[in-house]
């Protein structure tokens, strides 16, 4: 059932400015298991912002976030363990250019989770494996592509058991001919019932994938709706308007 | 021509006379740069890392007031020990410890004495290279180690330092370089290093251009070879420049790429 008590992560009324900015002005969801949930919208919206709100790598203003029904915001939570659930891609990556691609996905498995070395390096070989990227584990980051890299992110976020992956604009540092791959992967999750909170310009991706699509704007979820009604009836002229703006002539 | 062969008689005169004792200085000089250069390093990246503890407004005040306190007591030390000549600060410790203590603390050894300044001094330097060694790995190697759960500690010993030790390798080198050339100043507390031998053979034979030859080869070769060793073991940390495949990669695809998906969700 759909309610409170069991939704992974809820955001109430989440805040946050940047000196006079206001980037998040009164977000609030509930993500539930298996939810895809794309968050569509132009660039200052405040779609990055809110997904590092949520695992803390920004402080928010005010507002609340519930993981699994603890508040994870005020004092003394143990924020690392918090992040440890919450995987996050980023859209730079951010692969550790001191270790191997093998060594990436190891290093959080034995510093935080604490598993045995032998387990960590097969859990790893396993979501390379996945992410076909098992044939890279002696390669460093900066030896690889940029669509490699992030797959080894995608692997090196699996592999830590993640309850919900956070996806921040995953392919928009990447070249034209590599996104593929990484969208790819992240299709196989979404069909295997990974809970995913994607920020994307990928239209027709997000449009396949999301079991709900936000749009945000000025710092608030403007509209929100299944992918079929978002893209297919939005309600909002904003909405009508950015999706205008990403049409290429197929129909959603 | 006459001179040249003049000046070679002398360093020959000089050598025999006194040939172990530049040895010897040339030994110790090596070992007290080498082990404060180390020492100074430990201090670079102990204070480096503690001055690097990000204060974020969550923290309990007492922990925002210690960590404020610890930078300034960093900042204090590095301003101090960077800021005067390390002739003097030997001179200041040596003869300021009995002074202050009335003979109850004194230097027993003047290895220690000269260990303990140079490589306090080292640490000066290096706490700034840390920090800015630091500061040169980008921010999203943080974000990315924080995001898989590591906290300070982890983030800092498994993903920051190691890249932070590689670009300050220069840093590391010349401040090796520097101290075996600077401790020729310890001779004011009586250290017995390379330089402290051109003292003594010069004090007996006046044979000073001769001498300071000798000093002036010994010292450019020991450099010399240290920078050939520093860059041999910068090579080495960059580690292989190709890899191996362990077989093909399945998901590479050519350009047009995305494929819509059988729509498995309503």
């Amino acid at each position: 059932m759909r309610n409170r008590e069991n939704a992974i992560l809820e955001v109430r009324d989440l805040r946050k400015s940047f000196g006079n900015n206001l980037v998040l002005d009164g977000i609030d969801f509930e993500v539930y298991s298996g939810d895809v949930i794309s968050i569509i919208g132009s660039s200052g919206s405040g779609k990055s912002t809110l997904l590092r709100c949520i695992n803390q790598l920004e402080m928010p203003g005010s507002g609340e976030i519930y993981y699994r029904g603890e508040d994870v915001l005020v004092r003394g939570v143990n924020v690392s363990e918090y992040r440890a659930q919450v995987g996050m891609v980023f859209q730079s990556f951010n692969l550790f250019y001191n270790m191997t691609v093998l060594e990436n996905c190891i290093v959080g498995q034995v510093k935080v989770l604490g598993r045995s070395k032998e387990e960590a390096r097969e859990r790893s070989l396993e979501y390379l494996n996945k992410v076909g990227m098992s044939a890279f584990v002696k390669a460093k980051p900066r030896q690889i592509s940029g669509g490699q890299q992030q797959r080894v992110a995608i692997a090196r976020a699996l592999a830590m058991d993640p309850d919900i992956l956070l996806f921040d604009e995953p392919t928009s540092a990447l070249d034209p001919e590599t996104v593929g791959e990484v969208l790819a992967v992240m299709q196989d999750l979404a069909a295997e019932g990974m809970t995913m909170l994607v920020v994307t310009h990928e239209m027709e991706f997000a449009h396949d994938i999301s079991s709900e699509v936000f749009f945000m704007h000025k710092g608030k979820i403007h509209e929100r709706g299944t992918a079929s009604e978002l893209f297919e009836n939005p309600g909002q002229p904003e909405t009508i308007d950015f999706l205008r703006r990403f049409r290429t002539g197929r129909a959603f | 021509m006459e001179k040249l062969s003049q000046l070679i008689i002398d360093i020959g005169r000089l050598w025999e006379g006194y040939g172990n004792s530049y040895l010897r200085g040339i030994g110790n000089t090596l070992i007290l740069a080498l082990v404060a250069t180390a020492i100074g390093c430990i201090i670079g990246f102990f204070f480096g890392v503690l001055n690097t503890i990000p204060v974020s407004e969550n923290e309990h005040p007492v922990k925002r007031f210690f960590l404020g306190f610890v930078r300034v007591i960093i900042r204090l030390y590095v301003e101090v020990f960077r800021g005067t000549p390390m002739v003097l600060q030997a001179v200041f410790l040596y003869y300021g410890l009995p002074y202050i203590t009335n003979n109850a603390l004194r230097f027993s050894s003047i290895w220690l004495a000269s260990i303990i300044i140079v490589s306090i001094n080292t640490g000066a330097y290096m706490t700034e290279s840390v920090r800015g060694g630091i500061l040169s790995v980008d921010p999203g190697q943080t974000e990315g180690a924080k995001a898989v759960g590591m906290n300070h500690f982890q983030t800092m010993s498994a993903v920051i330092l190691p890249q932070a030790l590689r670009n300050i390798m220069p840093q590391i080198g010349n401040n090796f370089i520097i101290n075996v050339k600077d401790t020729s100043v310890m001779f004011i507390i009586g250290f017995p290093d390379f330089f402290a031998a051109h003292r003594s053979a010069t004090g007996a034979t006046y044979l000073y251009f001769p001498s300071a030859t000798i000093e002036m080869i010994g010292y450019f070769s020991l450099t010399l070879i240290a920078s050939f060793l520093l860059r041999r073991l910068e090579k080495r940390m960059d580690g292989e420049s190709s890899y191996e495949l362990a077989a093909a990669d399945p998901l590479v695809m050519t350009a047009g790429t995305y494929k819509h998906a059988e729509r498995s969700r309503k």
